[in-house]
């Protein structure tokens, strides 16, 4: 689960960078005549949202609207206890709390006067928020969006470079150690270096690479490295002998 | 691998519905409706389980490495994994809505009845999660020997995730706050040093074979103050009535009301609402946030060998947001606490 380090250092990702992703979400809206943009968040389904707002679900879902004329809103099934943090690392200025998402989302239609609306990769939606906004009056169409630019892709190479750097100086420090014991020194290294997710599989070359699940290491293995850093994944593997 | 137990169990309740096949679909949030069968902790985005009238059990992986190590079929495409349709789906309000299409006839969600299922544990199920509890407790003890001014928030829990790790927990779910009266409740870490005299909150929530326990407390650094202390006892002694409480036959409102009666009683009664707290407990299991939920407006009658956390974690204006709580299982006319951890407020 992500529980590492959520922030947004803006001179990394500058605000300019979100405003031109919402330009572009904006004009794919205009193309085709919609007022608005649906983009579903949650713990696991977060990479969209990430790249347009910088929001990061640590638990539960959320739904992201991007008006073709106004500011972004959140609505959010988290504690309105937490949005002064929510507002301090994302774009958001308006979050409205949704413990019932899709009535919160149609009120929130409503109140804007829209009939239609668009969802990023609507046969994505998860079938929970789906049904009831394809049985409703909405006029729900689907948008596509390259999610890619340089700023992404220089956030993606940071994530790498983390990734590579500190398992090349770790990888030998596994070598008689337990799975789950050179786990947990990864662990340390990535969170403290600011790891905001993390999934790390061993395979010792008896199996494909798994959990650690409490296996000797030995002094031959292999280590996949899943690092999130502020959004952005990347993934390497490497084995002992280097 | 297979729970046998749930297997039988969901074959009595597909006769009982009519059903002929029964899917339980996970994904990498939501593993639990898959695990609750097929206990294999998937690193993939989707595993599915689909159970049939005869018994069989087909598990099939959208990742080629899940797939290996399990013995189980493949499916990168894994719309097409649906393509057999079925009768009832345990997750199907978590699943794409390409895979609900790929069912062709839609099929009844499953969801409820087979958490219903889940509630009541097996004797192995405790076990998991009493070595859960043991790891918490432990895992917690290396919060407050590691918790020292001038640390960052994220440096603490990277200390505590290291250990729980090492320690062979599968995952940890994990929230902490710091500071005072400012403090309105809990969240992922931050880059805040902590500060002689802060409150030290969090839930921990380490997760061994598949299965979550949990501890709430509150750590002071430094001595604690006149109101930290005063608060503490507030808590300390809500929690208290939720333990004394909890047994087979009560409701989870009355759970929630014990807690809640205590706040209202030393006049703090408006802190007990959604404005200031999420929950007086909840259940825990193959995901750490069960239902049903300890609040007063939930009728759900407690039964013999589920397990709830009841923690009366809410914001007090005397000391800030502060957390106690405990893992409970209950029994036959009572309940046990499954954490050894003191009950008191932690002071370093």
């Amino acid at each position: 689960m992500k529980r590492g380090l959520i922030t947004w250092d803006k001179a990394e990702l500058p605000p300019s960078v979100f405003e031109a992703r919402l330009a572009k979400a904006r004009e794919a809206l205009a193309e085709q005549d919609l007022p608005a943009l649906l983009v579903y968040s949650d713990v696991w389904r977060s990479d969209e949202g990430r790249h347009l707002t910088n929001y990061m679900p640590y638990w539960n879902r959320s739904l992201i609207v991007i008006p073709r004329e106004q500011e972004p809103v959140l609505l959010c099934g988290l504690s309105p206890r937490v949005y002064p943090w929510i507002k301090s690392v994302t774009i958001f200025e308006e979050i409205r709390p949704a413990s019932k998402l899709v009535p919160t989302l149609l009120q929130f239609c409503s109140e804007r006067g829209w009939t239609k609306l668009g969802v990023l990769d609507l046969s994505r939606l998860t079938h929970e928020i789906y049904a009831p906004l394809a049985a409703c009056n909405l006029v729900i169409s689907d948008v596509k969006l390259e999610l890619t630019d340089e700023a992404e892709i220089a956030m993606h190479r940071r994530a790498e470079q983390m990734a590579r750097e500190i398992l090349t100086a770790e990888l030998p420090k596994g070598a008689g150690l337990t799975d789950y014991q050179f786990s947990g020194l990864l662990e340390r290294a990535f969170r403290r270096a600011g790891a905001e997710d993390l999934v790390l599989l061993f395979s010792t070359g008896d199996s494909a690479p798994r959990p650690a699940r409490g296996a000797m290491l030995g002094d031959k293995y292999s280590v996949a490295v899943a690092l999130e850093y502020r959004g952005h994944w990347a993934r390497v593997t490497q084995g002992l002998p280097l | 691998m297979i729970n046998q137990h749930r297997r039988t169990q969901l074959l009595e309740l597909m006769t009982q519905r009519g059903w002929d096949s029964i899917l339980l679909y996970g994904n990498a949030w939501r593993k639990d409706p898959f695990r609750s069968l097929v206990n294999f902790n998937f690193s993939g985005d989707h595993a599915l389980a689909r159970l049939s009238r005869s018994g069989e059990v087909a598990v099939t992986f959208s990742d080629p490495w899940d797939a290996e190590n399990a013995s189980a079929r493949l499916e990168p495409e894994f719309a097409r994994a649906f393509a057999s349709g079925a009768s009832a789906v345990a997750g199907l309000e978590f699943m794409e809505e390409r895979f609900v299409a790929a069912c062709g006839k839609l099929p009844v969600s499953a969801t409820a009845d087979v958490e219903e299922l889940r509630r009541v544990k097996t004797a192995e199920e405790i076990g998991y999660i009493q070595q859960a509890c043991d790891l918490a407790d432990r895992g917690y003890q290396r919060f407050v020997e590691v918790a020292e001014p001038g640390m960052r928030e994220f440096e603490l829990v990277a200390e505590v995730e290291a250990f729980l790790k090492t320690n062979g927990a599968e995952d940890n779910f994990m929230l902490i706050a710091s500071g005072g009266t400012e403090v309105v409740g809990m969240k992922p870490p931050t880059e805040r040093k902590f500060q002689k005299g802060d409150s030290v909150t969090t839930e921990l929530t380490p997760q061994v074979n598949g299965y979550y326990a949990q501890i709430c407390r509150t750590l002071v650094l430094g001595e604690p103050s006149k109101e930290q202390l005063q608060a503490f006892g507030i808590f300390s002694e809500a929690q208290r009535a939720a333990q004394d409480l909890i047994k087979p036959g009560i409701t989870a409102a009355d759970a929630a009301r014990a807690q809640n009666d205590v706040f209202r009683k030393h006049g703090y009664g408006d802190y007990t609402g959604a404005k200031y707290t999420r929950v007086r407990g909840h259940c825990l299991g193959l995901y750490p946030d069960e239902t049903p939920h300890i609040l007063e407006d939930v009728d759900y009658v407690l039964k013999q060998d589920m397990v709830v956390i009841a923690h009366p974690n809410t914001y007090l204006p005397l000391s800030g947001y502060m957390v106690f709580g405990d893992t409970l299982l209950l029994t036959e006319s009572g309940n046990t606490r499954l954490n050894k951890t003191e009950k008191k407020l932690f002071v370093k």
